[in-house]
């Protein structure tokens, strides 16, 4: 076990350096920042003093090399924009998009499973085909689409529920948390609902897939031989079985919804880490595109260790061929 | 005194896309207290269908169309859900052809057979570990404490199929049904369990009803045999009789293709043709195709009839050979 943990840190630290190399020149590659950062009627001295102060008249590959030095000491540089330390910056944003992901990737899991594994077991019943349905909804509609929807319903029309921000929040290790309060939880709600309905059309998908395969195998007839009520074979053996492809899905959905929650966090104003992109690319703010998308990278290689870790835990086959 | 088991006019019927399938058609017999019944026929002839109609566990779209099972005095055709399977694994059980399919890859055999105890009464944890060990003890599996705690793919195959006997033996059964249980294993291990499984039964007072293609097999556990073909019990009777003098010219063809019933050097005889389709029977006996005594009366289905014990469904058997 610890030869692999060796293993898969030094795989993450080369893809992580690779990744790295890729964002740089990628981000290079979108636009020349000088000219958003300069108005146009500067005088050339200072644009001059400019460009240097910020190292862009160095030729790429320096700039690189300059950038790795910098990171080796945990520095990320500074937004061109705010003027103030990337890394602060991104954690500023960092929890509202965390507390919106959790919220949606959660609640859509705690309750597309047991709706798919009950479609699965009575796909004939109609309450399954109601299920599926919705699954379809959830599936076709585009996100903006919905989310639209969801304000014009229940904001506009209704007026039950707030169009957008966070509300009211509580401050726990010097990091605001919405769902805390009452009035941030209603806050929370609308967008998450949003964020979920994709999430939850698909484990809805996967569970009832996974249930339907599992209730034609041997293992549910022998464990029905052997006098098991259907709650013990459903909870005990069919959950266990379809675990594996569930968690998967789940470790992906809560890494890209991280890094990409970014429609509903626009539609729904919502202060996070994926309108702050949005804000990066189009000011062309270099330091906070490089050091977000090297998150994102480096929270797709933690959730995949994750991931790989549960699947040893709901695979005893792995979990022996591993240690031999 | 009546039979453990009496299965009277049993018909099981598949209402496919291609017709109603007739897997089970009018199959009676007994199984005394104690009794090993063998249950041959090819591939595809309804023993498994035979043995999950007693169980109660015909998957959809399969049905009991007519007939009774009996179960000690008690009749289980029209039986509840529930009662039925408070029945299953505490008065009868069934052991399935392949281990590796039917036990649950991803819990331990220790949470295997405490569920399967859990099913039918609420036993302590010292108690309920103390009959596992007990069960695993009876099948031969050594240093049973400790396996309990081992995943089914820890154990070889011949193993893996002690384990399912022991769960099946857990709640001390009277009727266990072995559908084909040693197929799966190589010939060394099959000879093994088949004669464990034998003083098992007669050690433990329980009955059997054991399936087979392989009509050796059978023969060497079981003390009576019932002939299968195309959905009907053909011929039926004491295993030395039936192996002495077959009347039914399915069952001599049978026999005739056995490797062990050849003389050395001599061919074997293969029946020819194919079994027909249980959707598509042929009119009246449904050898009749493939019969070489066939005539025009063979165009009714002729009932099972016979004297005593022996008991055949032919219109012109086989001479009864004198003992020779
Ligand atoms: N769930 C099902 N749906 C449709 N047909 C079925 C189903 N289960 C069994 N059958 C059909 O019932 C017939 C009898 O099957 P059964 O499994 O009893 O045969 P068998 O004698 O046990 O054969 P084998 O030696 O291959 O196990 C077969 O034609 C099979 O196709
Ligand atoms: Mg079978």
């Amino acid at each position: 076990m610890l030869g692999f943990v060796i293993q898969r840190l030094m795989q993450a630290f080369v893809v992580m350096l690779v990744i790295s190399a890729l964002v740089f020149v990628g981000v290079y590659a979108v636009g020349n920042p000088i000219d958003v950062l300069i108005s146009p009627d500067a005088t050339q001295l200072i644009r001059e003093q400019t460009i240097r102060a910020y190292g862009l008249d160095q030729p790429l590959w320096k700039q690189y090399l300059d950038f790795l030095g910098r990171l080796s000491r945990g520095d990320f540089g500074r937004s061109f924009v705010f003027n103030m330390p990337v890394l602060d910056l991104i954690f500023s944003r960092l929890p509202a998009t965390i507390e919106l992901t959790l919220a949606a990737v959660f609640g859509a899991t705690l309750l597309g499973v047991p709706l798919g594994i009950y479609a699965g077991y009575r796909p004939e019943s109609p309450i399954s085909k109601a299920i599926m349905a919705l699954s379809i909804l959830g599936f076709s509609v585009p996100t903006f689409w919905i989310g639209l929807v969801l304000i014009f319903t229940f904001a506009v029309t209704l007026g039950w529920l707030p169009a957008g921000n966070r509300g009211d929040t509580v401050t726990i290790f010097g990091v605001q948390w919405s769902f805390l309060t009452w009035n941030g939880l209603t806050h929370l709600f609308l967008p998450a609902l949003n964020l979920s309905l994709f999430k939850f059309a698909m484990m809805v998908r996967l569970a009832r897939a996974g249930t339907r395969e599992t209730m034609l195998t041997d293992t549910v007839k022998f464990a029905r031989a052997a006098g098991e009520s259907e709650w013990t074979i459903l909870s005990r053996h069919v959950l266990r079985l379809i675990a594996i492809p569930i968690v998967t899905v789940f470790g992906l959905e809560l890494g890209s919804t991280l890094a990409f929650a970014v429609v509903t966090e626009t539609i729904f104003s919502w202060p996070g880490v994926g309108k702050l992109i949005i804000d990066s690319i189009s000011t062309l703010d270099r330091p906070v595109m490089v050091a977000y998308l090297m998150l994102v990278a480096f929270l797709f290689i933690v959730i995949n260790f994750t991931v790989d870790i549960a699947y040893a835990a709901l695979d005893p086959r792995l979990r022996t061929r591993r240690a031999a | 005194m009546s039979a453990l088991l009496e299965v009277r006019g049993l018909t099981t019927h598949f209402d496919t896309r291609g017709g109603v399938l007739k897997a089970v058609e009018d199959v009676s017999f007994e199984v005394g207290e104690g009794e090993i019944v063998g249950l041959v026929g090819e591939s595809g002839s309804g023993k498994s269908v035979t043995g999950f109609s007693i169980l109660g566990l015909v998957d959809a779209p399969g049905r009991i169309v007519s007939g009774s099972v009996r179960f000690a005095g008690r009749e289980l055709v029209g039986l509840g859900h529930g009662a039925l399977r408070s029945m299953r694994g505490r008065e009868m059980a069934m052991v399935f052809q392949d281990p590796s399919a039917t036990l649950n890859p991803v819990l331990t055999v220790g949470q295997q057979m405490r569920l399967a105890i859990a099913a039918h009464e609420r036993v302590g944890e010292a108690a309920a570990t103390a009959r596992c060990v007990e069960a695993l003890t009876i099948v031969g599996i050594p240093d049973a404490a400790r396996r309990l705690e081992n995943y089914p793919h820890q154990f070889s195959g011949g193993m893996r199929q002690r384990v399912a006997i022991a769960i099946a033996l857990l709640n001390r059964p009277k009727l266990i049904i072995c559908d084909e249980p040693t197929t799966a294993l190589d010939v060394s291990i099959q000879a093994q369990i088949l004669t464990e499984m034998k003083s098992l039964a007669a050690r433990l007072g329980t009955a059997m009803i054991w399936i087979s293609h392989d009509l050796a097999t059978v023969s060497s556990v079981a003390s009576r045999l019932l002939v299968m073909y195309a959905g009907r019990i053909i011929e039926a009777g004491p295993v030395a009789s039936v192996l002495r003098s077959p009347r039914h010219p399915y069952t001599r063809g049978l026999l005739n293709s056995l490797p062990s019933m050849a003389r050395p050097g001599q061919d074997l005889v293969q029946i020819p043709g194919s079994m027909p389709s249980l959707a598509n029977l042929p009119e009246g006996c449904s050898f009749r195709p493939r019969c070489p005594k066939a005539q025009e009366d063979c165009k009714v289905m002729p009932a099972l009839t016979g004297d005593g014990a022996r008991a055949f469904r032919c219109r012109h058997p086989l001479d009864r050979e004198v003992a020779a």
